[in-house]
């Protein structure tokens, strides 16, 4: 519990952690004693010119007078209702774009689908003949083949034996 | 979570009717309230008087706290308030040029205005307390006095302490604790000797 409170004054414990230790030292007046000393540790490395003693247990006896202070519940309250409130909003907002968007796509994806289906009909064979016969006539500027059109530029030659 | 956080995990509490939580916050700032308290006003009884009174009325004032600023700085703004007070309603003028606002209060530094709020009979107490704790310091393993060196004077933190000595942070966390617990050791025999009044 001493290294909890030790990490709870340097700010360096979960919330949740820092709730329970807090209801814990509430309890525990060995605890708070812990709390005091780590304190007075500090201040006494940080302005040693300056010690002086326990105003605690002055302020403390004067407060017994004083009526408990009870703030309406606006300020802590309202501001965590606030903040699940409007983590609340933004997740249904996140959910509700991401359905909207699955249903844009839904209705967008299919019809092009089907309509690539139509594309894919056979032409008719008078089409089909007379694309063969351009087909046939053009075939050497075709870029299919391995040499990428190149082709038609290669002459071909031969030697023999003969002008030796 | 942050100390800002913590104080305002504490003011909550306050709020909510939890008076040991304002203990607390009072354990926690009387010292930094009463230095700066001292700055206006000079007797050391007067000044921790003061100190009192700008505690009773942060307390009477938290229902209105809404965290919009850090605890301390709202408590710092009601000690100078307090004091200035304090000084006009005993017909003295308060400090006409304080060079500090409440924010920069965390930081100002007057020891030979500051030394003056020790009674007599408290100075030797504080000189052994501060004896303790520096010797306690030096006596401690490097690596432990390093640790608490850099989170207290430094103001560094645990991420920050690990960069700077190559350790993880569960180290850090480790190092300070072991540090304050052995400081707190040797303290404790003197401040129980201490009757009267608590340190």
């Amino acid at each position: 519990m001493k290294k909890e409170i030790s990490a709870l004054m340097d700010g360096e414990l979960f919330e949740d952690d820092a709730e329970s230790l807090l209801d814990r030292i509430g309890r525990g007046t060995d605890a708070h004693k812990d709390w005091e000393l780590y304190h007075l540790i500090g201040d006494v490395l940080r302005q040693p010119d300056h010690i002086h003693c326990d105003l605690s247990a002055k302020v403390r006896e004067r407060m017994r007078d004083e009526p408990t202070v009870l703030a309406p519940r606006s300020h802590a309250v309202k501001r965590k209702a606030r903040t699940f409130a409007l983590s609340a909003a933004a997740s249904l907002a996140a959910v509700g774009v991401v359905v909207w968007m699955s249903q844009q796509i839904g209705t967008e994806t299919f019809p092009p689908m089907a309509m690539q289906n139509n594309a894919m009909r056979p032409v008719s064979k008078d089409i089909q003949s007379k694309s063969n016969d351009y087909l046939m006539a053009h075939q050497e500027f075709s870029p299919s083949t391995d040499m990428n059109g190149g082709a038609s530029y290669i002459r071909m030659v031969s030697y023999g034996s003969e002008g030796r | 979570m942050a100390d800002r956080e913590v104080d305002q995990q504490l003011v909550e509490r306050v709020q909510r009717g939890d008076k040991h939580a304002f203990d607390l916050l009072v354990s926690k700032y009387q010292r930094k309230l009463g230095r700066l308290i001292s700055r206006f006003v000079k007797d050391p009884a007067e000044a921790e008087d003061v100190t009192q009174d700008a505690f009773i009325k942060a307390y009477r004032a938290l229902p209105g706290f809404r965290g919009e600023s850090a605890f301390y700085t709202w408590l710092y703004r009601i000690g100078i308030n307090t004091a200035k007070n304090h000084l006009l309603a005993n017909k003295r003028r308060p400090p006409t040029s304080t060079p500090f606002d409440s924010e920069e209060s965390e930081s100002f530094d007057e020891a030979s205005l500051l030394r003056e709020v020790n009674t007599p009979e408290n100075e030797l107490m504080s000189k052994q307390v501060v004896d303790v704790v520096q010797t306690s310091l030096q006596q401690l393993p490097e690596d432990l006095r390093s640790a608490l060196t850099l989170r207290e004077i430094e103001g560094l933190s645990y991420e920050e302490i690990a960069a700077v000595m190559n350790c993880p942070i569960g180290t850090v966390r480790s190092r300070i604790f072991r540090a304050r617990e052995a400081v707190a050791e040797n303290l404790r025999p003197l401040l129980e000797t201490s009757k009267g009044n608590r340190w």
